[in-house]
């Protein structure tokens, strides 16, 4: 290969804060069942093949607090285990039946009774309940970099006004990840790509060398940015942004014609959770009889039609090979004609989140491993963090303002203020205002009132997570957000209200740090305008 | 996110959505009705919206109520002691918000005595309350404002921002009957930074070298723009109106 062009991959490993031992079972908790059985399990089985057959790689994973915390989390873990008993016990049934009923089936139902298999497996005996321990060994080894990000994952232009709350996001980021990971991070993935000028202050008083940023973020700098998406930029402080590159990321990203949506791919959409007589089906979906994904999918994509084809695994593999090759080719052409230009080698970083890859995109993490493999044969060694590449070239970066921009619809806030979500903002904001007011009025309290004003600085943090407006903007489970912002913050006024009358409702107070558990060791001091 | 289609959901798929979006007839609809009448219940959307963004939000949407439907049956309980959040605050202030280089978002509430002092003790007292944006070029200092008169009622509003360059900040005022104006509350400011290359287009129409590193990132391979308005914009100056 003439150009060898430099890839850093990031994935945004995250899911909101959803734990409710209150109930048997709970259908949200099944998001994070989901994302590990069928994206954070088989990704590390990926990384480790290609470990063990010596093939070089570096990638990026952001692990947020909130997932590393559920992650860690013992009734969960528990919750995890029975969740994959009952899939394979669904798979036993479902080979049992594709083999006397739908035999064009029965190879990937027995498929998908292995990866169970598999990942119960690994998920007791190698990891023992803990995954991050998996990860943890795959960065000492020097394959990936880990990241961390806002401590609630929450979208920050919208509190840019609220200093202190956006210094709790950070360093409660910061910090859950030296608890988690045992060292400091030094790249931070900012929620949603949302960034505003001067966030970066923040991000250097805690220690972070660099963020990733949405691609339109350097065309619209207020700065001769000398080029464009593929250099990564210091900030004027020294911090360093990389911003995505939108073409290479929508080869895989963009519904309409990105890799995922070849008709020889599995479809997402069809589902024995909804294809089944409800008689057959109803243990493994949620009582009473409502129906989900099970995760046993057998057609492909197909075409724009419900007459859908069986799924074939081998047509499927021969795609993803020609679709990594494209990848990598499109990439190489793109560097050669850049090269020339810019006189220098360019950066493409793509930013994806993680559960794209397996839960949303069932050969997303094949295609990964044929990526690297590809790009191993043909000895491109192409593979970077933001934190090697800077080693390496960090003295030779532009310096310039990234502008505010997100990924998300229209490149900036719209999808986290508009109408179906911007009356959360007044309450959010008034519980920051109060936090810090109680911060300053009870400052280093002991005993119950520390307990009391900790979960008060817990409530505040959970509800600016920003799944909660995208779900209200999405319009999916609205039911569920709405009564997640509006819990969070109607728990912080009963702190407030009681600390107002200098008393601690105990009552509240035990029930609420047995649901929210999150951040152990927070210091509600942290709100504290005048530290 | 990907591979949301509607066409792709089989038939049963599309009924047990009709069912859980309350459809009354669902059971009388074949599949091309089905869809329809799910993509009617879907789309009272934001007229903001292209059409082409409009597809990708229902397919969106589509994807969701299938994955995380939960039905009326589970219930997060209150923990105890709780009370509904107030419609609103007792204190006299107004904050703002920044959604996009052209549009900011605005909330504000009244303390009891500042609603007093602007409508008296029956509430009859006739005065108005109006929003003052004020807009401040950040390159000469130059300052205009615009007034947006805004009833009793009101308690958030989406302000235009007409240029870039500028830093704005909104109060919230009360003029009385006589005439006489005074600010009750005041925002912090926003600001809205123009673009280098907004500015020096006919450097990336001359330069091709300049136009490949800085603008093709930001198309697909089938010619689609990143999602946002200010770079469609350039992009229509730099096709000369083609795109």
């Amino acid at each position: 290969m003439s150009c060898n062009p430099s890839i850093a991959l990031i994935l945004n490993a995250h899911l909101p804060f959803v734990r409710h031992p209150e109930y048997p079972k709970f259908l949200e908790e099944d998001w994070l069942f989901e994302s590990i059985s069928e994206s954070y399990l088989p990704l590390l089985r990926m990384f480790n093949r290609l470990k063990s057959d010596k093939i070089p790689f570096k990638m990026t994973i952001s692990l947020s607090p909130t997932l590393c915390c559920m992650l860690t989390d013992s009734v969960l873990q528990e919750r995890f285990i029975q969740f994959m008993e009952r899939h394979i016990e669904l798979g036993e049934k479902e080979v049992e039946r594709c083999t006397k009923e739908q035999p064009e089936f029965l190879e990937m139902a027995q498929f998908y009774l292995d990866q169970s298999r598999q990942n119960l497996s690994d998920y007791q005996d190698k990891y023992h309940n803990n995954i991050l321990e998996g990860f943890k060994v795959l960065e000492t080894s020097g394959h990936l970099e880990l990241a961390t990000t806002a401590a609630t994952h929450a979208y920050l232009p919208l509190y840019k006004d609220y200093p202190t709350a956006i210094n709790a996001q950070v360093e409660l980021g910061v910090q859950s990840f030296l608890t988690t990971f045992g060292h400091l991070p030094k790249g931070f993935w900012l929620p949603e790509c949302g960034y505003y000028p001067e966030l970066e202050d923040t991000l250097k008083y805690h220690g972070i060398s660099w963020f990733q940023t949405a691609s339109q973020s350097m065309l619209l700098s207020p700065d001769k940015v000398e080029y464009g998406t593929y250099r990564p930029v210091h900030c004027p402080n020294g911090v360093a942004a990389f911003p995505r590159d939108f073409q290479a990321t929508s080869l895989v990203w963009s519904n309409a014609t990105g890799y995922p949506a070849d008709k020889n791919y599995r479809e997402f959409y069809r589902d024995i959770g909804y294809d089944l007589p409800m008689e057959y089906i109803k243990e493994y979906i949620h009582e009473p009889s409502v129906r989900v994904f099970t995760g046993y999918k057998y057609w492909a994509i197909t075409g724009q039609t419900d007459q859908k084809v069986p799924y074939q695994r081998d047509k499927a593999q021969k795609r993803i090979a020609e679709h990594a090759e494209n990848f990598l080719y499109n990439l190489q052409k793109k560097a050669e004609s850049l090269e020339k230009t810019m006189h220098k080698a360019p950066l493409f970083t793509m930013g994806y989140d993680a559960e794209l890859f397996g839960h949303w995109w069932f050969e997303g993490i094949d295609w990964l491993e044929q990526v690297i493999r590809q790009s191993a044969e043909k000895g491109m060694n192409s593979f970077v963090s933001p934190s090697t590449f800077l080693n390496k070239e960090g003295s030779t970066l532009q310096t310039a303002r990234p502008a505010f921009s997100s990924w998300g619809q229209g490149g900036y806030s719209a999808v986290w203020l508009d109408g179906s979500n911007a009356w959360s903002y007044q309450h959010i904001h008034k519980a920051i205002e109060r936090m810090e007011e109680l911060s300053v009025r009870f400052s280093d309290q002991i005993s119950l009132k520390q307990r009391f004003l900790n979960q008060a600085a817990r409530e505040v943090l959970l509800a600016m997570a920003s799944d909660w407006p995208f779900i209200l903007f999405n319009k999916s489970s609205t039911e569920y957000a709405q009564k997640r912002i509006g819990d969070h913050l109607k728990n912080f006024n009963v702190v407030y209200q009681n600390m107002c009358k200098n008393a601690v409702n105990t009552e509240w107070l035990v029930k609420a740090e047995k649901r929210d558990i999150i951040f152990s060791d927070i210091d509600y001091n942290i709100f504290n305008p005048e530290r | 996110m990907i591979l949301i289609n509607i066409d792709s959901l089989s038939t049963t798929e599309l009924q047990y959505i009709a069912q859980q979006e309350q459809l009354d007839d669902w059971k009388s609809l074949d599949r091309e009705e089905l869809i329809d009448a799910l993509e009617e219940a879907f789309g009272e959307q934001d007229d903001e919206v292209t059409s082409a963004q409009k597809g990708k939000v229902h397919r969106n949407r589509y994807c969701n109520s299938l994955t995380d439907y939960r039905g009326d049956q589970q219930k997060v309980n209150d923990l105890p002691g709780v009370e509904q959040l107030p419609e609103n605050y007792l204190d006299t202030s107004i904050h703002l918000l920044q959604r996009d280089p052209q549009w900011a978002y605005a909330y504000w509430s009244l303390s009891t005595a500042s609603q007093l002092m602007v409508f008296g003790e029956d509430g009859q007292q006739p005065s108005t309350l109006f929003l003052r944006v004020q807009q401040s070029n950040l390159s000469d200092g130059t300052v205009k404002t615009f007034d947006i008169e805004v009833s009793v009622s009101d308690h958030q509003w989406n302000i235009n921002l007409p240029d870039t360059g500028c830093s704005y900040l909104v109060d919230l005022c009360w003029r009385d009957k006589k005439g006489n104006e005074m600010s009750l509350a005041q925002s912090k400011s926003i600001e809205t930074y123009p673009a280098y290359w907004q500015e020096h287009l006919d450097d990336l129409i001359e330069d091709r070298d300049l136009y490949l590193t800085h603008f093709s990132a930001l198309v697909t391979k089938e010619g689609d723009i990143v999602d946002n308005a200010v770079i469609r914009d350039l992009a229509q100056h730099l096709s000369k109106g083609v795109l």
